[in-house]
């Protein structure tokens, strides 16, 4: 598959895999693997595009650290409209946007790695056909087709005709890795990274409920069909997505989440140790981190030092 | 042609994106604003919902955004999600 306007896209991606498989042969020396190589490239590949996406993710952060200031009018529109979800998520955006801070994330960051995901797509694919892309041709093109990922290869998928068990072995784990990856990461996000809504715990069960049988579903019928170095790509991703989010939710959690009351505390706490009277809220019975964090330019580097 | 992308549309928002948080700015979300904009519009409905799409981004404070009806040019509230 080829698409006209894709073609400076499939340029840079195999541009990016040879220069990381060439660095990575200096750094590991000559006689290091061609699989290992090659494999690392492409986990380097998503490394490269996820750190240019943390721009994304810190503007994110900090829209959600200006939420403290509304907590008081958040709580009130869910008392106010409990029993209409509609109305209630209106008033919520509307809040949201009079105040110029918008916690959701969007679509954007995810639609954006689409292309990229689709050229290696054909990258790897034109790897298994023998088809050049960019520098990714002669001799490198010969080699990448040799490469292996746990004894997998690269440019394989599982419903090829000339896949071996081994391929579809590590296909499969792949599928369950990132089932399982994804899977955590929405329900840690869920359960610990949002503000408490009023909607019931039912309709989280029934959320995870789906969740459980669509993660699976999704990659199977996808994962069968996508060469296993996509695969890793996918996986990698994910696994990062995991990471960034366990890092926010600890260090910096959205206000009025689970995960925001518990780092309250235990901020708290460590006050008390240290003989600082913590301030009480009488509303919430949570102590307030630090009523700087209320004055959204200045975030708290002093607290933050102290680990 | 505009029923089979509305039904693709109720098959993500029914199987698919309940299995992720929430992450819409806006209200409606996006895949609700794109049903009801090609309900209305059709092709240019489609456009109108990329479009919709393209502004829930990083650096948007999303807000209240109906489609507006042809008609009537009264925004469109119909359904639950």
């Amino acid at each position: 598959m080829e698409i006209g306007f894709l073609k400076p896209l499939y340029f840079v991606v195999s541009w990016v895999i040879v220069n990381f498989h060439s660095a990575l042969g200096l750094f590991l020396g000559e006689n290091s693997h061609e699989s290992i190589k090659w494999s690392l490239s492409i986990i380097s590949l998503v490394i490269v595009i996820r750190i240019i996406l943390i721009p994304l993710f810190v503007k994110q952060i900090k829209s959600q650290r200006a939420l403290t200031a509304l907590q008081p009018q958040m709580k009130e529109i869910q008392k106010k409209y409990k029993d209409d979800r509609q109305k209630q998520s209106e008033e919520m955006m509307k809040l949201y946007k009079e105040h110029k801070t918008n916690p959701l994330a969007s679509c954007l960051p995810i639609l954006a790695q689409a292309p990229i995901f689709f050229a290696l797509f054909t990258v790897l694919n034109g790897i298994a056909r023998n088809i050049p892309h960019g520098p990714l041709k002669g001799d490198l093109l010969l080699s990448a087709q040799q490469a292996k990922f746990f004894g997998a290869n690269l440019s394989s998928t599982f419903l090829s005709s000339d896949t071996t068990t081994q391929t579809k072995f590590v296909t499969v784990l792949l599928i369950i890795f990132m089932s399982a990856t994804t899977f955590t990461t929405q329900r840690q996000l869920m359960v610990k990274g949002m503000p408490k809504m009023d909607a019931s715990n039912n309709m989280m069960l029934q959320q995870q409920k789906i969740m459980l049988y669509v993660f699976p579903l999704i990659f199977a019928v996808s994962g069968v069909n996508f060469p296993v170095g996509v695969l890793i790509y996918w996986s990698t991703t994910n696994l990062w997505t995991f990471g960034q989010q366990f890092y926010v939710i600890k260090r910096n959690p959205t206000p009025g989440s689970p995960a925001y009351e518990e780092l309250a505390k235990k901020r708290a706490l460590k006050d008390k140790e240290n003989g600082v009277l913590p301030e009480v809220t009488e509303e919430t019975g949570t102590t307030q981190i630090d009523p700087e964090i209320k004055q959204r330019q200045q975030p708290s580097k002093k607290k933050k030092k102290k680990k | 042609m505009r029923k089979i992308l509305v039904l693709i549309i109720k098959l993500y928002q029914n199987w698919i994106s309940p299995a992720f948080a929430p992450r819409c700015k806006y209200h409606p979300s996006c895949s609700k604003y794109a049903t009801d904009a090609i309900t209305e519009y059709g092709l240019k409905g489609l456009g109108m919902s990329v479009w919709r799409l393209l502004r829930c981004n990083p650096w948007s404070y999303g807000g209240v955004d109906y489609v507006l009806s042809k008609n009537t040019n009264q925004p469109i509230k119909s359904g639950v999600k």
